[in-house]
């Protein structure tokens, strides 16, 4: 998700090609080739610009409208509705071939799903598999104190940042009457999915959100050399 | 005699750089081929003068079946005339196209609904969602790993969603 907003002029984009797996958009206004996953211009005259990442949320509908009750929800297109993919269309996708190279020791295979995080410097990869039995993770990319917060059975996942007034929070979720619900063992504020304190000594504070990518590994790594793989209990 | 195969020779020439100019990034660019960055930079220059430069292509290529005709009396050779121009105008007309929007095509004009006129949606369905300046919009997953596109403004910034 980007603003396609660059030195003033709205650009306006066409699905132009495929770069490993990952597809080229080219702006009408200067016909500057653009990395989808990037967001960074890779040929032509605006060559090395990068567009603002707007932050966006990957979650079911059920989740989304609960917290946004006035949402837009955008229509199917009439005209190209029958060839929308079918509801099992990620079980289709993860038979497609890779063609990026892969190294000799590679942590992971291809289509492995990973949910990516990065700093300015720092990436990791967490399975998307592995998080629904994980819980939140207090984990710390580069300097920056995160949480992980997998929810909806593993399926979707949060990260914020997880230091609230100079002082690092440690999360965990609640057990018992409180099962679904989040704490921070420093004040016992209790909070919500969406990462803000409903009650307790910090009640009404937000946890600044993280974007996070729900990407392939083989196109993860890719624009994330430097990456690491998360390990449970390391 | 060698002015009439000059000529036939140029046409042969000004045939295949149309067919090429278009094939070339089609089989650079297709899905599921490793690109190099020289693939990626051969491809746009390509793409990027072939609108222009196909058709100019196939106006020389014009100019010389119509010189070649008088002295190409037999059915075969006029039809072999006739096929290379057809050739180069096709690759013209290719050269104007955007092939990937055939296989996906942008919506025609991305319309919006409220959450209780949203029955397109199950609760399971996925969204890619986002909220700018107290505006929220949801953009259902497998519309959008269709379009690959879809443009808007939200909270009065204008976005494209991508997937």
């Amino acid at each position: 998700m980007w603003e396609r907003t660059l030195n003033g002029t709205a650009l306006q984009f066409h699905l132009s090609g495929i770069n490993n797996e990952n597809f080229i958009m080219k702006d009408e206004q200067t016909g500057s080739w653009w990395q989808q996953v990037s967001g960074r211009a890779i040929q032509g005259p605006l060559e090395g610009s990068q567009l603002k990442r707007v932050p966006h949320d990957e979650v079911t509908f059920a989740t989304w409208k609960r917290e946004h009750p006035a949402t837009r929800v955008l229509t199917p297109d009439s005209k190209s509705q029958a060839k929308y993919a079918s509801a099992d269309w990620e079980a289709e996708i993860a038979k497609l071939p890779v063609v990026t190279p892969r190294r000799k020791s590679e942590p992971l295979e291809d289509r492995e799903l990973v949910a990516g995080v990065f700093t300015p410097d720092a990436a990791r990869a967490y399975v998307v598999a592995d998080l629904a039995s994980l819980g939140p993770i207090n984990d710390r990319l580069g300097t920056v104190p995160i949480l992980v917060l997998p929810f909806e059975g593993g399926k979707s996942v949060r990260v914020f940042e997880r230091t609230v007034e100079g002082k690092t929070l440690e999360f965990f979720a609640g057990t018992g009457t409180d099962e679904g619900k989040l704490f921070d063992s420093t004040t016992g504020s209790a909070w919500s999915l969406a990462g803000m304190a409903q009650s307790g000594p910090l009640s009404g504070r937000r946890l600044p959100g993280v974007v996070v990518l729900l990407d392939y590994w083989f196109d993860w790594k890719t624009y994330h050399p430097d990456t690491d793989v998360y390990r449970a209990g390391l | 005699m060698a002015a009439r195969r000059r000529g036939v020779l140029i046409l042969c020439l000004l045939v295949t750089a149309a067919l090429l100019t278009v094939a070339i990034p089609v089989w650079l660019i297709q899905p599921f081929r490793h690109q190099t960055s020289g693939d990626l930079e051969l491809s746009y220059l390509l793409k990027r003068w072939s609108p222009l430069g196909v058709p100019i292509l196939a106006g020389f290529t014009l100019f010389w079946v119509i010189r070649l005709w008088r002295g190409s009396p037999g059915v075969l050779r006029r039809v072999a005339l006739v096929l290379a121009l057809g050739l180069t105008l096709l690759a013209a007309w290719f050269a104007q196209q955007n092939h990937f929007e055939w296989m996906f095509r942008p919506p025609v004009k991305a319309e919006f609904a409220l959450p209780a006129e949203a029955t397109f949606l199950s609760g399971d369905d996925r969204v890619l969602g986002v909220e700018i300046n107290g505006e929220a919009t949801a953009y259902p997953i497998r519309a959008l790993a269709y379009h690959h596109l879809v443009h808007d403004r939200v909270g009065g910034v204008d976005v494209v969603a991508t997937y």
